[in-house]
């Protein structure tokens, strides 16, 4: 699914950053920003860190006001770490070690770390990307919004950022 | 602004299949736990949802459409669903399925489920995605986008978040005793809970709500984040402290985040309002205990039920849990705290009070 940004009357796009795909050196890229290599975080997560703070960055701020919302969505989500933890259960395994990584909300605490940022952040999915943006915008106060779609597919990863204020 | 009301309710948990049988169950004190197993020599208690015959999707379609009608919600056309859960249909997923749909695939099969029409949203923020669905939602509606909307909260049988749990130390082998002295983790429990909203006034008003996410701790309560989400749910009320009659604390019987939570709520309101619990009786039902809980809760209210606690009180926390409703109770703060530093809070309003 693309997911294009429509107008949204009101808003104006502060930033965007559209990583599809992320250049290869976007790991290292992330760890140079975070000052450290995220620890105990799946791939999709930090391809959500990547895209959020370099649509930040882009931005020219440096931390994400408090009252600004975050929102994130995804089809793939961390489906993988998912995959790979029912795959460890079945095998026999009683503690699914990448169970941690399946939780969409630890993206939301990665983020808030990642961004010195704590607030109104959701990870709100749906098969329409305007009504998804829609919902994101409504009840947003003026400190406006972060609004990302992250999908990990297999080998390919896309990574989509917008600051969002009022216009 | 429009003002956000709850037009019906529904519920299934491990008291029973619908709020009256769960009432029912709560007033006799409730039931005791089962245990799931994992693999071999691993199992925990859980509190799950009475036994039924049929496949994972046959049992979960059958609770929905009952959940959906107790509410009395209509399937009309624009209307938003949001499903919030936290495991979603991994339970379908770990009998031999291949995981060939991706995260909206269980939103998309509840809604076909109950043959709805208009938009379909998941919500899935650990603990707090019931809570957070249903700030979503009164966004809607208080910005007039719709005039409904129909909240699902679900948590159906697996053991891959047993498993999960388990294997972080989380989980109680016993019973789950919020601000016990012997509390020793959590019991998870299994709820499909559905909150119909409306700009309609009803006898319950959703008065306001808050959703803080604190990335300091990703695994549990943060003292702060907790003060933030109480103070911003009171805001958005119009509300202060002294105005909330009764308290529904997360309070799921975690060591360590049952002391964070309390000790958040006396700097918040000074002398602690009457305090609820309601996971002794049906578990930490996760992704759906935030409208699991507010449908026993205001069932509670209206019937006189109590869910009282057997269990001894941590005396370190200096609180109490209430024996009996409060007399006067026209406010009432519900919290949901959760994995991935998540807090959030709604602010109820009883009309009828």
């Amino acid at each position: 699914m693309t997911f294009v940004l429509e107008a949204l009357p009101g808003w104006r796009v502060a930033s965007q950053v559209e990583a599809d795909p992320p250049p290869l050196a976007w790991r290292d890229d992330l760890a140079t920003r975070l000052g450290q290599r995220p620890r105990r975080l799946g791939l999709w997560a930090e391809l959500a860190l990547y895209g959020a703070c370099r649509c930040l960055d882009t931005a020219g701020e440096r931390a994400l006001p408090a009252g600004a919302r975050v929102r994130v969505a995804s089809l793939s989500g961390a489906q993988s770490a998912t995959r790979a933890s029912v795959g460890q259960l079945r095998s026999g395994l009683p503690m699914p070690f990448s169970f941690m990584q399946s939780q969409p909300a630890l993206m939301l605490a990665a983020l808030g770390q990642a961004l010195a940022w704590q607030g109104d952040a959701s990870f709100v999915v749906g098969r329409d990307p305007q009504a998804l943006q829609r919902l994101a915008v409504q009840g947003a106060g003026p400190e406006g919004l972060l609004l990302g779609w992250v999908e990990e597919e297999g080998e390919a990863l896309r990574t989509r950022w917008w600051r969002l204020v009022p216009a | 602004m429009k003002k956000v009301y709850l037009a019906g309710r529904g519920v299934a948990c491990a008291l029973g299949a619908d709020l009256a049988s769960s009432l029912a169950a709560l007033r006799s004190g409730g039931r005791a736990a089962t245990p799931v197993a994992v693999a071999e020599g691993f199992s925990w208690p859980v509190h799950t949802l009475p036994n039924e015959a049929g496949s994972w999707r046959e049992r979960l379609g059958r609770t929905l459409r009952r959940v959906v009608a107790q509410s009395g919600a209509p399937a009309a056309p624009g209307m938003p669903l949001f499903v919030a859960s936290s495991s979603l249909d991994v339970g379908y997923e770990e009998s031999d399925h291949l995981f060939t749909g991706d995260v909206q695939t269980f939103a998309d099969v509840v809604a076909a489920a109950i043959g709805w029409q208009g938009p379909v949203f998941t919500v899935s923020t650990a603990c707090t995605s019931a809570v957070n669905a249903v700030l979503s939602a009164a966004d809607l509606i208080r910005g007039g986008e719709v005039t409904q909307a129909l909240v699902l909260g679900i948590e159906f049988s697996n053991a891959f978040t047993v498993a999960g749990f388990g294997g972080m130390q989380l989980l109680s082998q016993g019973r789950a005793r919020p601000f016990g002295a012997q509390r020793d983790g959590l019991v998870l429990g299994e709820a499909v809970a559905a909150l119909w909203l409306g700009a309609a006034p009803a006898r319950w008003r959703i008065a306001g709500g808050a959703n803080v996410v604190d990335g300091s701790n990703p695994t549990g309560a943060e003292a702060g984040a907790v003060i933030a989400m109480c103070r911003a749910a009171l805001c958005q009320a119009g509300l202060r402290p002294e105005d909330i009659d009764l308290v529904k604390p997360q309070a799921a019987g975690s060591p360590a985040n049952d002391a964070i939570e309390a000790a958040a709520l006396k700097q918040v309101f000074g002398m602690l309002p009457p305090l609820v619990a309601l996971k002794q009786l049906i578990g930490h039902t996760l992704g759906a205990s935030g409208a699991a809980e507010l449908v026993l809760l205001t069932g509670c209210i209206e019937s006189g039920a109590w869910p009282r606690a057997t269990h001894e009180i941590d005396p370190a926390l200096e609180l109490a849990l209430a024996e009996q409703a409060p007399d006067r109770l026209r406010h009432v703060l519900l919290n949901a705290i959760g994995f991935g530093g998540g807090h959030a809070a709604l602010v109820l309003e009883d009309g009828g009070a």
